[in-house]
């Protein structure tokens, strides 16, 4: 019985993993392209789940899981073109300061529209209720956020390294300058790096709507947590990020269970124990400019 | 008492504040707020401002020590005030000595995450363990009791108690900033490289500042939790930390000490006042925040600097270096003469190696360097020069092999210590603190040596012997004057110096200098070269620099390295007469390989005409005047010494590095000033040095890349895959090979045939020889041969031989600007002739 629960919560780990990932992989590509780290980055995972409660009234749950993240990530462009394009070959410092403001900025704006009373939103029927698998019990739910947690995983993997896409942005992230020489602009680029990691983080926030409290201060929340990935991982490190969010989120899950209080504080410990055996994280590169 | 003013200005707000704030409507409760939020915010700007560590998490120390303080009280010192105070103090003093020394093992951006993560640590552990925290309530039960006869309770009182904490925190600080501590920590924050080899021990006075300024931060917090009966968790938490750094930026974290303090101050009343009406005051505040920081970096205080400059505008540059005074023929000053050694050798490398993954960039070099010798180190770009001296002076530590100083190991050992050990060094890419003072950059160096580098509290200007010292050595150095010139303003000639002063003051008893004329005019190179004769009078120095001439002209011994290994070692007139030395530089005269015609017709107009053009990567000049012709038909070489500006010209032509000032005609169009992209679509094809082939990627892919953006089938050569792999059937077979895994020649022939696969009127070639095996050479030679009749052709090359007997004419360039010109022919089997023009 004891090993049946363990391996739920294990499972249900991987869930919270799978949609920490949501995040930190976008947070880690904004990274890679631009060199920014993207302290607002929580702000579009916020406003992702609160466009999905407003929206549902008029598009239903689906539409709106669908459609708001295109929104954030339409917002991106703005987001791209007026702050970060500014910053690119700044000291990264001032850009942390920057996207730590907007943060700011983003969780009092969602106060003054929606207030700062937490949203209640509920589950549509037809996705709640449980999964019996042997003898173990699964949210429904939580099986369809992991399975689409993992076809993003997939879906970027294949943009990355299959498609012309993927291999100009890759190509951009080792050599900038033999890009451009090769006539390719990569500003359009950026653009859409951009869009695509906020619009992940909107699809984090949309699809967590329902089995999380929508507040102000979720973006706040959860960029912390993909930042203890990002930084378990390595910056800029797909599979180091891949890894670490599926870790975090177990460990997560399995002090849960164990020692509820902790169950926060159990990724920080980690994270430190990580650091202080592999101080890049666990696949992280050594990249000069972050280190000066 | 200049350095006091900060104090009596603070001494007079806090004197007036009480009466002030009643006027528009506060209280004496945001008076203490106001001095409590000061002293947090003077303690994280020790770290923001003076060291240029950002910190996102300084509201954990803040809490902390406020819990720390209540919760001995509460438990352990009832009544008692000043106790619970050093106790929760101590607390965070020894908390972040521990977090520190893990956290501060990474650096920048990453150390900045990590304090971000703390915050939230703390927050969730102080929310969540009810039991000791009171959780979301907060802790509360203790009180501000009795500070002997007086009563703290009163709120008056409390506001004069905690002046008093503020400003002795401020008199604390103002010492701390004028110590040679202090000064360490901007040093830091200007070039922690430079730092590290001047001799301080970086990451030491890193934890120490982070110790400090996380203790005073913690005071602020204990104080704040007695003022308001009540430690929350907020007061840890993510968005507090926040609202110290946004006061602190706002306020100016440069300038005076006092910046933080004007932050604090615009903060608290810009919120009382704004939260009266309207409850979305923080998202103003934010927008000011990011306002700041994307316009006024430098804060208010930033603005009134610059008011103030307006007003009284600084001398110009040119005004200012008029002041400078040059005395010739001074002799090393005495307190940087060393002992007298045991005689013998001073520096020996023994068989050192060192390996980049799977390149091995040094292989078993040795060399020896004796009392009183001027050593030089010479060879072509990537002998491993440089790497060597990255070897010595600690920034690598060798795969393998030995390397002593007066016969002590120093192999292995940080920057710092063989600093101390001995080693002083200058860098290849000039390395200031561009930020501070020609003065500060040379006494910073001095103090490093100095017994009271650690001080936290004397005066750097009580030092006598340091500033006497850093006097004599400007004088030496020729920059005395203009010693209050910050790095950044000096001219290139004049950051050279100071480079080579650094490295001086360390008081080295051997010194390393890597290419000190690099980019000098004649006159600078000439009082160069004499301070380094002076300077090796009484200490030796090895030298590395491409100035082959002038170097064996000065050098008593030279060691000779080529492809990671030494070649040889002698006198400069036996490596003169050298003939493999002479084979590296200048080539046999007879080449591998012969081209099979070079009767194209070149008489057309000119295809590329490039005019006085001049870049520049930052202050150092490269490109000066330089200008060349190409036509159809033809293949031309670009020649001259490492240095000489032969990449950059490449690149300024490719759009990748913008020209300041100068023509490039190209076809009908003006390529000068338009960017990379738009000079590649015009039709120049680049192959830069390395290959740039991308890694991770297929062959296919990275041909795909090049036909990516490029128009094709109209003017210009077009390589359709099948014509490539017609020149080149070995990328056929390796079309989905990835390109890591490609030999060199392969990656070369990948590269060229991905520049040239698209349409391309002018190919650019930045040694494309380079380490490639005899056999891929000659495959590669006949392809660039065919290659002549259907489109122009650059090519800067280092081997001789094979560039002279492919191409039809040649450029030669130094200092930035073409030479000579000729036909190749001239050059290719006239070995004296080809010296005269391109070497000794």
């Amino acid at each position: 019985m004891q090993i049946v629960f363990l391996f739920e919560q294990v499972v249900n780990g991987l869930v919270l993993g799978g949609y920490y990932l949501l995040i930190a992989l976008g947070l880690s590509l904004i990274f890679s392209v631009g060199g920014i780290v993207n302290l607002s980055h929580g702000a579009f995972y916020a406003l992702g789940a609160y466009l999905t409660v407003q929206l549902t009234g008029a598009l239903g749950f689906g539409g709106a899981v669908i459609v708001s993240p295109f929104l954030v990530a339409l917002l991106g462009i703005l987001f791209e073109r007026f702050i970060l394009r500014r910053f690119y070959r700044e000291d990264p410092i001032l850009s942390l300061l920057v996207t730590f403001g907007l943060a700011l900025v983003a969780e009092q704006a969602i106060r003054m529209i929606w207030g700062a009373a937490p949203l209640p939103y509920a589950l549509p029927a037809l996705v709640r209720g449980p999964v019996f698998v042997g003898e173990m019990i699964f949210s429904k739910y939580r099986l369809i956020m992991l399975a689409v947690s993992a076809l993003v995983l997939v879906g970027i993997w294949l943009l990355l390294n299959k498609t012309s896409f993927g291999r100009v942005v890759r190509a951009g992230i080792q050599n900038p300058d033999m890009v451009a020489a090769l006539g390719i602009r990569l500003q359009p680029y950026m653009t859409a790096v951009v869009m695509l990691g906020v619009g992940l983080a909107a699809l984090g926030g949309a699809m967590f709507a329902p089995i999380t409290t929508v507040h102000p201060a979720m973006g706040a929340e959860i960029l912390t947590i993909a930042f203890v990935v990002v930084i378990i991982g390595g910056l800029g490190s797909f599979w180091g990020v891949v890894l670490a969010a599926l870790l975090v989120g177990v460990v997560r899950g399995i002090t849960v269970h164990f020692l509820p209080a902790a169950s926060e504080a159990s990724m920080y410990v980690l994270m430190f124990l990580v650091l202080m055996f592999r101080p890049r994280g666990l696949m992280g590169e050594s990249i000069e400019k972050f280190e000066t | 008492m200049q350095r006091l003013r900060p104090l009596l200005i603070a001494a007079l707000v806090i004197v007036a504040l009480p009466f002030v704030l009643p006027l528009v409507g506060l209280t004496s409760s945001t008076a203490t707020q106001i001095l409590v939020l000061t002293i947090a915010a003077l303690g994280l700007n020790m770290m923001m401002g003076y060291t240029g560590l950002v910190s996102f998490g300084h509201a954990a120390w803040f809490g902390l020590a406020a819990y720390a303080a209540a919760l001995s009280q509460k438990h352990l010192f009832h009544g008692q005030i000043l106790l619970p105070i050093v106790v929760g103090v101590v607390f965070v003093g020894v908390l972040s000595l521990l977090v520190g020394a893990l956290m501060l093992r990474r650096r920048g951006v990453y150390f900045a995450l990590m304090t971000l993560a703390l915050s939230a640590l703390t927050f969730s552990i102080s929310f969540r363990w009810t039991a000791l925290t009171g959780g979301e309530d907060g802790l509360g039960g203790f009180d501000r009791s009795t500070l002997l006869p007086i009563d703290l309770s009163n709120n008056q009182t409390y506001y004069w108690f905690v002046a008093v904490f503020t400003l002795a925190v401020l008199y604390f600080l103002i010492r701390v900033v004028n110590s040679p501590f202090g000064h360490t920590l901007v040093a830091i924050r200007e070039n922690q490289l430079r730092a590290e080899f001047q001799g301080f021990e970086v990451r030491r006075v890193k934890l120490a500042v982070f110790v400090l300024s996380a203790m005073i931060t913690g005071l602020a917090g204990i104080l704040s939790g007695f003022q308001h009966y009540i430690v929350t968790a907020e007061s840890t938490s993510i968005e507090f930390s926040g609202e110290i750094l946004a006061m602190v930026v706002i306020g100016g974290m440069h300038g005076s000490i006092l910046g933080p303090a004007v932050g604090v101050l615009f903060f608290v009343t810009f919120r009382e006042l704004l939260s009266t009406w309207s409850s979305d005051w923080l998202f103003w505040f934010g927008l000011i925040f990011v306002g700041f920081v994307m316009y006024l970096p430098g804060g208010i205080v930033g603005i009134v600097d610059k008011i103030r400059r307006r007003l009284n505008p600084p001398p110009e540059e040119a005004a200012a270096m008029s002041r400078r005074k040059i005395y010739e023929g001074l002799a090393l000053p005495e307190g940087l003469r060393p002992a007298e050694g045991g005689g013998g050798d001073v520096l020996v490398v023994e068989g050192v190696s060192k390996n980049f993954g799977g390149i091995q960039a040094v292989r078993e070099a040795s060399l020896r360097v004796g009392a009183g010798e001027i050593h030089a180190l010479i060879g072509p770009n990537g002998a491993g020069k440089t790497t060597l001296f990255n070897l010595i002076s600690g920034r690598y530590e060798p795969t393998e092999g030995a390397v002593t100083l007066e016969g002590r190991p120093i192999a292995g050992l940080t920057p710092a210590r063989i600093s101390h050990a001995g080693i002083g060094r200058s860098f290849q890419i000039t390395s200031l603190f561009d930020g501070i003072s020609i003065e500060e950059n040379i006494r910073l160096s001095v103090q490093a040596k100095h017994p009271g580098r650690f001080n936290l509290w004397r005066d750097v200007s009580s030092y006598g012997d340091i500033n006497a010292e850093t006097a004599e050595l400007i004088r030496f150095l020729g920059l005395e004057g203009i010693e209050d010139t910050l790095g950044a303003d000096l001219s290139y000639g004049g950051q050279r110096l100071v480079d080579l002063g650094i490295a001086l003051a360390t008081r080295p008893r051997m010194i390393l200098l890597d290419e000190p004329l690099a980019g000098l005019a004649a006159a600078e190179r000439e009082r160069v070269t004499n301070l380094v004769k002076r300077m090796a009078e009484h200490i030796p120095v090895l030298i590395v620099e491409h100035d082959i001439d002038r170097v064996l002209g000065l050098s008593d011994q030279v060691t000779v390295m080529n492809d990671g290994a030494v070649l040889m070692t002698g006198l400069p007139s036996e490596v003169r007469a050298d003939k493999r030395v002479q084979e590296i530089y200048t080539g046999t005269g007879t080449p591998a390989v012969t081209p099979r015609a070079k009767d194209a017709d070149t008489s057309g107009p000119p295809l590329l005409k490039v005019e006085n053009l001049h870049s520049f990567y930052g202050k150092s000049h490269i490109l000066n005047g330089a200008g060349i012709e190409i036509r159809e038909g033809e293949i031309v070489a670009l020649l001259g010494r490492n240095g000489a500006g032969k990449s950059t010209f490449l690149k300024t032509l490719t759009g990748l590095v913008t020209p300041r000032e100068g023509q490039i005609r190209f076809g009908d169009q003006d390529l000068a000033g338009r960017s990379a992209p738009d000079c590649a679509r015009a039709g120049v094809g680049y192959v830069p040095q390395g290959r740039g082939v991308f890694s991770g990627m297929t062959v296919a892919d990275n041909l795909a890349l090049g036909r990516l953006a490029r128009p094709m089938g109209g003017e210009g050569v077009y390589w359709s895959e099948e014509l490539i792999f017609e020149y080149f059937p070995r990328l056929k077979e390796r079309l989905n090979a990835h390109a890591d895994f490609l030999s060199g020649g392969e990656q070369q022939m990948l590269a060229i045939a991905r520049a040239l696969s698209a349409d391309v009127k002018l190919l650019l070639l930045d040694e494309p020889f380079e380490g490639l095996a005899p056999a891929v050479i000659e495959d590669l030679f006949r392809v660039l041969d065919r290659l002549r009749a259907e489109l122009p052709i650059l090519i800067v090359e280092h081997n001789l031989d094979l560039v002279l007997a492919l191409s039809d004419r040649v450029y030669a360039m130094e200092n930035g600007a073409v030479f000579h010109e000729g036909a190749a022919s001239e050059l290719l089997h006239d070995l004296d002739y080809r010296k005269e023009i391109l070497w000794l």
